[in-house]
């Protein structure tokens, strides 16, 4: 039974609809005039990234978990002391000349952190409730005074999530309900003049036609100039012709929508769906918790930031700087998706298998062609 | 070992995936997520979508008009009188400027130096244009300031230089009052006009020719769609429709006649220090004016080519008023050259044969007042063809008297005065032909008894020799001359020979158009037209000039010193002569006007003498296309 090769233990099918949506992604990125070449070399080193996290075994993290969150913490910190500065956010590090964000990299390692520390017991007490909170909260400062508001919405998620993965109680998540009942109407205070001028213009867009209303308005054009079918590849007006802003990173899905029209984007999210299910059954047969708790914890990670970034494409979610994944170009993003997809991977290889055998053939000869694995 | 059909498990503790509560609910969640997403999307893509396309092609799908090029008028032989030259300006498109508000100011203060244009006039036009549209900008370049702004072109993002045509007069000054200008049109004009695709900065004829015959010369513009990028640099073109130039108009003038009428009329008005005058020739068999001069004229080219506030001022100002077309709007007694009416009617309604003798002494009384001749001295008794020739008033005293104001002016409508006959220009005037009923009309007393207000004796018979109201212009003598000319046939005036669209294909020819027939028999008329044959073979005065000149006096024609500026003796006067040739077959009929002339013999006749001359000595060429 150990000899059972890996190959036959992979999940074939998440690695497929990933590579689908990074060839989707350099098409779209192409048609948007930006770097594609760029893009398919951060495809190359996040698929590296994939095989690397794959046939590592997650088990081995979990002592270097303080190691990771410590990492992460030193990281962002870093990036508040000597970071780069542009459009008034403070978010790149510069690692041996290329631009590394360490706010995307963080969303991988909080995922990892927060699966070492809930894996135990399927309940969660109030102290150790509190404790994961605490866990979280550092980074996620350090995140949102960048400022970077889209990232730290999706730490949030993963935070909720995962807590809730892990055994939060009903009591537990309705303290949190308040807290946020309490933050929210004070937000507009707490928020970056550009900040609070994004939700304002989500609200009204009309109100701003030609000032930041503008990117919303444009990426909406662009979604309905799609039509059914779409203007086809290269083709899109808004797209091709620059209307849509930021199109090839917060606004890809808009000109993705016009060249390929509902049927091509209702694909786009039949993949993410199927690639949403493929994370959430690695979850289901991790042979740990750990396990579970990481390929849970990547699912919240991609879950949140597709419908964050579809939805504020198409007007019915807030402006908030959160990527596409595998589609908007990026090099940070990118790689920990592909890196955290193939944790999920390294789940999958290592889950508990049943395996069958022929009944004709001799059990003392092993012959895998005769064996069949299921769930 | 467990038994499942063909297969044996080998191995494995767990037979089913642990699918807890928590990740179903996530699963779940993820469904209606998407769900919703997908829903939304279909909602923008289909029932938006047509909506949302139709704004994606308005935010880079621009149609910008491609202007026609406007019409060339030539003169009836096809010598063209005007051109299309080209000209540059400047236009810019906003959203393609720089965005920071110090590189937009220095790139505005920058082309304000190159064009001229002042920059805080320049700020305001771009800081109201539509965004994404090209915005013309100041008056046409000069060559060096073109040349200047080309070299810097690449630096300043957003502006662009448009070429495009300038109408350029040939004969800017003789041929002023006939061709007019073009300029922007107004938005009293707009109003009327959008409806026919005009737009708010095109040119349209103001004058003349020009807006006369404004929708044969202007063509139809053509469209481009042009697609840009967000930046406004054109990327494409998607459809074109070509524009259709205007129709070529080839008036009845004829260039060389025009010349040599104005050289005549010119020459005649500096000999006698006058400052004003006109001179309307045409052919008494179709009507087509060959020749319309009014001087003084204007450079229509200043109009065109951007006037300045200077010369504007002085053309508006000037007392000779020279944006004045005399020909067609100038509305002054005629004077003695009417009395070919007042004889009409008093041969024709039997009042005097051509042999009846009346006698022509140097007054008369009517009402209480008296009415002189011209001379202090009795001339005897004479037929109607000598009173027309030495041009008694006495005379026409009693035979206007004999006919009565309502009949006279009856047969002064039937020649063609007081009517507005249209010629294809605007600001044609009718004219004014007085009887008792006008009086009644216009005298703005309530008591029609009141002196003001009752048509006297004294009336008619100043009426009969062209004075009292009566008014008329320099084209409507011409007509009636013509008419007398012809046999008494009163034609509509023309200035269009023929119009071919751009292809050169006939659209339009000139067809004699008969406005009225004269009640006058063919006997009464000769009679009339022999008192204009022996009044220019008079032996002094008017004949010397013929003689003078070498141009036979073969034809028929009437001096006529008006006064006007009231009633009185000593009144200023202007001086007209009516005349046609040859006597047996006219060809030719004219008018020709000197404001405050006093001597018609010596002022107006001799300028009548000199276009004959050139006339005679070209008949063939200016019948040649006709």
């Amino acid at each position: 039974m150990t000899s059972i090769p890996v190959w036959r233990r992979l999940d074939v099918i998440q690695p497929t609809a990933a590579g689908l949506l990074a060839v989707l992604g350099v098409m779209t990125i192409y048609s948007a005039n930006a770097d594609w070449a760029r893009q398919v070399a951060w495809i190359t080193v996040g698929a590296a990234a994939y095989a690397l996290a794959a046939t590592f075994d997650y088990r081995r993290l979990l002592p270097l978990a303080p190691a990771l969150y410590g990492g992460m913490v030193f990281l962002l910190v870093a990036v508040h002391l000597v970071g780069r500065t542009a459009l008034g956010s403070r978010r790149w590090l510069s690692v041996g000349g290329f631009p590394l964000e360490p706010s995307e990299l963080s969303k991988l390692l909080l995922v990892v952190t927060l699966a070492a520390f809930l894996r135990r017991g399927l309940s969660l007490s109030w102290r150790r409730f509190a404790l994961a909170l605490g866990l979280a909260a550092p980074p996620a400062a350090l995140i949102l005074t960048q400022p970077d508001l889209g990232t730290t919405i999706v730490f949030a998620a993963i935070l909720l999530g995962m807590l809730f993965l892990g055994g939060a109680r009903p009591a537990q998540l309705a303290s949190l309900a308040i807290g946020a009942l309490v933050v929210i109407p004070a937000l507009p205070y707490l928020l970056h003049g550009y900040q609070r001028r994004r939700l304002e213009i989500f609200l009204n867009p009309s109100s701003d036609p030609l000032g930041a209303g503008y990117n919303l308005l444009q990426a909406r054009i662009a979604v309905g100039a799609g039509g059914y079918f779409g203007q086809g590849w290269l083709h899109g007006l808004q797209g091709q012709l620059g209307f849509v802003p930021e199109r090839a990173t917060d606004f890809v899905f808009a000109i993705f929508a016009e060249q390929f029209g509902l049927l091509g984007s209702l694909l786009l999210l039949a993949i993410f769906g199927t690639l949403l299910v493929r994370l959430l059954k690695a979850a289901a047969v991790a042979p740990d918790r750990f396990g579970e708790l990481i390929a849970g914890g990547v699912f919240v990670m991609l879950f949140v930031q597709v419908v964050e970034n579809v939805g504020m494409n198409i007007g019915v979610l807030p402006i908030a700087g959160i990527p596409l994944p595998l589609i908007s170009y990026g090099g940070s993003a990118t790689i920990t998706t592909l890196a955290a997809l193939g944790l999920a991977q390294s789940v999958v290889v290592r889950r508990r298998v049943v395996v069958h055998q022929r009944q004709a053939g001799y059990p003392e000869v092993f012959d895998p062609s005769a064996v069949r694995l299921t769930f | 070992m467990i038994e499942r059909g063909r297969w044996v498990t080998l191995a494995g503790a767990v037979p089913r995936p642990r699918w807890s509560f928590r990740l179903v609910a996530f699963a779940c969640i993820a469904v209606v997520a998407l769900s919703a997403l997908s829903v939304k999307l279909a909602q923008l893509q289909v029932t938006e979508g047509a909506s949302l396309a139709a704004l994606a092609r308005a935010n880079s799908v621009h149609r910008v008009v491609i202007e026609a090029d406007r019409g060339i008028i030539y003169d009836r032989h096809g010598v063209p009188l005007v051109q299309n030259s080209p000209a540059w300006n400047l236009e810019v498109v906003p959203e393609a400027m720089p965005l920071t508000a110090a590189a937009r100011s220095a790139e505005i203060a920058e082309v304000s130096s190159l064009s001229g244009v002042p920059a805080g006039e320049l700020a305001a036009a771009i800081a109201n244009a539509d965004p994404y549209g090209s915005l013309r900008i100041g008056h046409s370049l000069t060559e060096d300031q073109e040349l200047s702004i080309s070299e810097r072109i690449p630096a300043l993002p957003g502006m662009s230089i448009a070429r495009h045509a300038v109408r350029t007069y040939l004969y800017p000054t003789i041929l002023s009052h006939v061709l007019g200008y073009v300029g922007p049109i107004d938005q009293g004009e707009l109003k009327g006009l959008e409806r026919r695709g005009y737009q708010p900065d095109e040119l349209v004829g103001k004058v003349g020719v020009e807006a006369g015959l404004e929708a044969r010369l202007r063509g139809t513009n053509g469209w481009a769609d042009i697609v840009v990028d967000a930046r406004g640099q054109v990327v494409r073109t998607l459809t074109t429709r070509a524009p259709v130039p205007g129709d070529s108009v080839y008036l009845s003038i004829d260039l060389k006649l025009e010349l040599a009428t104005a050289t005549a009329l010119t020459a005649g008005l500096q000999r006698d220090h006058k400052k004003a005058g006109a001179s309307v020739v045409v052919d008494p068999r179709s009507g087509e004016v060959l020749a319309m001069v009014s001087l003084p004229g204007y450079d229509t080219n200043l109009f065109t080519h951007g006037i300045s506030q200077a010369d504007y001022e002085r053309l508006t100002t000037d007392p000779n008023l020279p944006l004045l077309n005399r020909a067609i709007a100038g509305q002054y007694a005629p004077g003695s050259t009417f009395k070919m009416v007042t004889a009409t009617a008093g041969l024709q309604e039997g009042k005097i044969t051509p042999q009846t003798m009346l006698s022509c002494p140097s007054y008369l009384s009517y009402g209480g007042w008296v009415y002189h001749n011209w001379a202090n001295y009795n001339l005897g008794n004479m037929n109607v063809a000598r009173a027309l020739a030495i041009s008694c008033d006495t005379f026409f005293y009693q035979v206007a008297a004999a006919v009565g104001d309502v009949t006279l002016a009856r047969y002064a409508r039937a020649f063609g005065f007081g009517q507005a006959e249209g010629i294809e220009m605007p600001g044609v005037q009718p004219g004014l032909v007085p009887d008792r009923i006008w009086k009644e009309l216009t005298c703005g007393v309530p008591d029609l008894n009141s002196d003001a207000c009752r048509w006297t004796l004294g009336d008619t018979v100043t009426f009969g020799i062209g004075q009292s109201a009566l008014l008329t212009t320099p084209l409507n003598q011409a007509v009636y001359v013509a008419a007398v000319a012809n046999g008494g046939t009163v034609l509509q005036p023309t200035l269009v020979h023929e119009i071919r669209d751009w292809s050169g294909r006939l659209v339009l020819v000139h067809k004699t158009v008969v406005v009225d027939h004269v009640p006058v028999s063919p006997s009464n008329l000769a009679a009339v037209r022999e008192g204009m044959r022996e009044e220019i073979n008079r032996p002094y005065n008017l004949n010397y000039w013929f003689r003078a000149a070498g141009v036979p006096a073969d034809g028929g024609g009437k001096t006529g010193t008006a006064q006007w500026g009231g009633s009185g003796l000593d009144l200023p006067t202007h001086a007209w002569f009516v005349f046609f040739a040859p006597f047996a077959a006219p060809d030719v009929a004219m008018s020709i006007f000197v404001e405050r002339g006093e001597l018609s013999e010596v002022e107006a006749a001799p300028i009548a003498v000199e276009i004959m001359r050139y006339f005679n000595g070209n008949r063939a060429a200016i019948e040649a296309a006709a």
